[in-house]
């Protein structure tokens, strides 16, 4: 049986949420910004050769938004796991990095979050070390749209953790 | 015929469609999309794959708003509407296009994005650049003072050494150390002046001076430098000008004298004009007008708002020497005095400056003469001078200096202890402590207030000069808190030191 597994990426405008899903899927990136209205939807199938399996990844590219509650809720029905996305570079879209997981975990309970520093290619492994009590101690992970750097190993690791 | 006109111009913009209860369309309107019915709604668009766990017999309404969906090649931007019944029926399948609505939307966010995306990288550029700002002040501080030590020795053995028995050759060779050695002091000063600028610690004091003794001393001075380059010196100051006024004597002298300097340096050939004059006197403010004039190698036009940029040197020219800072400071000082300087010129031709300054035009109080000779003490006592330093440099230098006078007796100190052991010794009174304040192990200042703190009721008011090349508005509340009586800034050369010294002997 084919299995299916929604993943929704949320977080705040610009943070390059589009551009990781391109990423994955396309392997292309641009510097252009498009903002994103609503909801994009994109498929992927990841194989998983530990466990002899492929999943088909359903990524629900969601509408950036600065304030969490904003969200529409219907997109968030179903959902297997969420992608919590900001800029490193731009400390208005992790300030309140606390609070929107809050919301995240009472919304959808028992749905798994993994939280992603993009556009790290713009900053300093420095950087990053001297802002842990900003988001590092929050963060599961950094990667850069542009480069690709770990955007591959985000999904197939999240593909693999939701079999 | 209104029903076919209806048919053929009106654009639709709703599909129905119904679905059995494992997500297949069984009916369909086929009005936006022909080919749904018989398939599995998951197959159509993946969006349409989380409705399994939606399709449920109960009275329920899910709306999903602006969904962007490619079906049977086409893009549309749709609000879709999954109705279920809780008697059983089929569920509802709604598609709402909205292209062209959201379309608008999209474009209002993309504009809207971009602005606040923009002016947070503004902001955080401006931090940044801030950062950067105090970071390079506090290295500029911190380094020229580092270089203020070792240049003291070069000064003052140069005026040491001006006083032996020289040949005429050495002679030579010690003006052009004294030369060299004031050179880089004044670059330092510079320097650090830019760095006192630049971080917001320049106060301009308004004191009354004669506008006309410091005019003419400029002139005399500008004139032998400009006719020693064999260049002509003009001048022209009105007859107008108030000869007392109010303001800041030393930061006009600065501006005038780089401003001259410039002129100067970058003139070969022609001469060089100083006019100054009164623009008008009211409601207590005198507006005076300064103009330099020369017939120099001249500016770009595209060059001339580059000429006041710190560390700026647009002449090309690396055998004319300078830090590039003389015309920032220059523009700095004159827009705290909120004037403005202007400067015009024609390559090849030459440069004028010019600038309105505003002073207080009747100050009340009166003009400080300068108290030449200060430093010749009229009695014949002996003086016990300790000196708080772990330079070797300054303390050679304040040891020949004193040395030289016959009048004073010096004890050195490294260490606190040393210092509040020789204070406290009341069989040998010290009569002044010449302190330096970023010690290796210690700071004067702290020691300051230790002495001030001793039980012995006249050592504990001997009176105690800082010497420091830290003097900034909180550096000069700092020593004052901690009981210094006053600051010698270093580098320093022999009148200096003899001069504070004899001020503060009681």
């Amino acid at each position: 049986m084919k299995i299916s597994k929604k993943i929704v990426l949320l977080g705040h405008f610009g943070v390059g949420k589009s551009s990781l899903i391109r990423r994955f899927v396309e392997n292309t990136f641009s510097e252009d910004y498009k903002v994103t209205i609503g909801v994009h939807i994109f498929k992927k199938n990841v194989s998983i050769p530990e466990k002899g399996t492929d999943v088909s990844l359903v990524l629900w590219d969601l509408e950036g938004n600065d304030d969490i509650s904003n969200t529409r809720l219907s997109y968030l029905i179903g959902t297997h796991a969420f992608i919590y996305v900001y800029d490193v570079s731009r400390p208005a879209t992790y300030k309140n990095l606390e609070s929107e997981l809050e919301f995240l975990k009472e919304k959808q309970k028992n749905t798994p979050i993994t939280v992603v520093g993009n556009k790290e290619d713009l900053v300093t492994k420095t950087y990053l070390k001297q802002n842990v009590d900003d988001f590092g101690s929050l963060t599961d992970l950094y990667v850069s749209a542009k480069t690709g750097h770990k955007v591959d190993f985000l999904f197939s690791k999240l593909a693999e953790a939701l079999i | 015929m209104l029903e076919d006109y209806k048919k053929k111009y009106t654009k639709p913009v709703l599909q129905h469609a119904i679905l059995d209860f494992n997500g297949n369309v069984v009916e369909s309107d086929n009005t936006l999309f022909q080919d749904l019915k018989d398939k599995y709604i998951g197959d159509i668009h993946p969006f349409f794959e989380t409705f399994s766990a939606l399709l449920i017999s109960e009275d329920n309404e899910t709306v999903f708003s602006c969904v962007h969906l490619e079906i049977e090649n086409r893009n549309i931007t749709a609000d879709i509407i999954l109705q279920t019944f809780k008697d059983g029926k089929n569920p509802l399948l709604i598609i709402h296009d909205l292209t062209s609505h959201y379309l608008n939307y999209q474009s209002t966010a993309q504009v809207r994005n971009e602005s606040v995306i923009n002016s947070q990288i503004l902001e955080l550029k401006n931090i940044y650049l801030k950062e950067k700002e105090v970071f390079k002040n506090r290295f500029i501080a911190n380094f020229s003072h580092e270089l203020r030590d070792p240049l003291t020795g070069i000064l003052t053995f140069t005026d040491i050494l001006s006083k032996t028995n020289l040949d005429l050759q050495q002679k030579d060779y010690i003006k052009i150390l004294h030369s060299s050695s004031n050179f880089l002091k004044k670059m330092i000063d510079d320097i650090l002046d830019i760095s006192k600028i630049e971080s917001g610690n320049l106060e301009l004091s308004i004191e009354p001076f004669n506008l006309l003794d410091l005019l003419n001393e400029i002139k005399f001075n500008y004139k032998l430098k400009a006719e020693h380059k064999g260049l002509k010196f003009l001048h022209s100051f009105d007859e107008k000008l108030p000869e007392i006024i109010g303001g800041d004597a030393k930061r006009l002298r600065q501006v005038l004298t780089n401003l001259l300097d410039n002129a100067i340096k970058f003139t070969s050939n022609g001469s060089v004009t100083f006019n100054v004059s009164l623009n008008q006197i009211r409601a207590q403010k005198a507006s005076i007008h300064f103009e330099i004039i020369d017939t120099g190698i001249g500016i770009e036009e595209e060059k001339l708002e580059e000429i006041f940029t710190s560390f700026s040197q647009v002449s090309g020219d690396d055998s004319i020497k300078g830090t590039g800072l003389g015309l920032a400071i220059v523009k700095h000082l004159v827009e705290h005095t909120k004037s403005k300087i202007s400067v015009s010129s024609t390559p090849g031709k030459g440069s004028t400056f010019s600038t309105n300054i505003n002073f207080v035009s009747k100050p009340s109080l009166k003009v400080k003469k300068d108290k030449k000779k200060q430093s010749q003490l009229t009695t014949s006592k002996k003086y016990n001078i300790l000196l708080v330093e772990d330079s070797e440099i300054t303390q050679l230098s304040v040891l020949k200096i004193l040395a030289s006078q016959g009048q004073f007796f010096l004890d050195i100190a490294t260490k606190p202890d040393e210092v509040l052991a020789r204070i406290s010794n009341i069989d040998n009174e010290v009569d002044l402590v010449l302190m330096d304040i970023k010690l290796k192990e210690f700071r004067g200042d702290e020691i300051a207030k230790k002495i001030r703190k001793l039980p012995e009721r006249h050592q504990k008011k001997v009176p105690i000069v800082a010497m420091t090349a830290k003097v900034f508005k909180e550096d000069l509340s700092l020593y004052k808190k901690a009981g210094i009586n006053d600051v010698l800034t270093k580098p320093f050369n022999e009148s200096q030191l003899l001069d504070i010294i004899s001020k503060n002997l009681k």
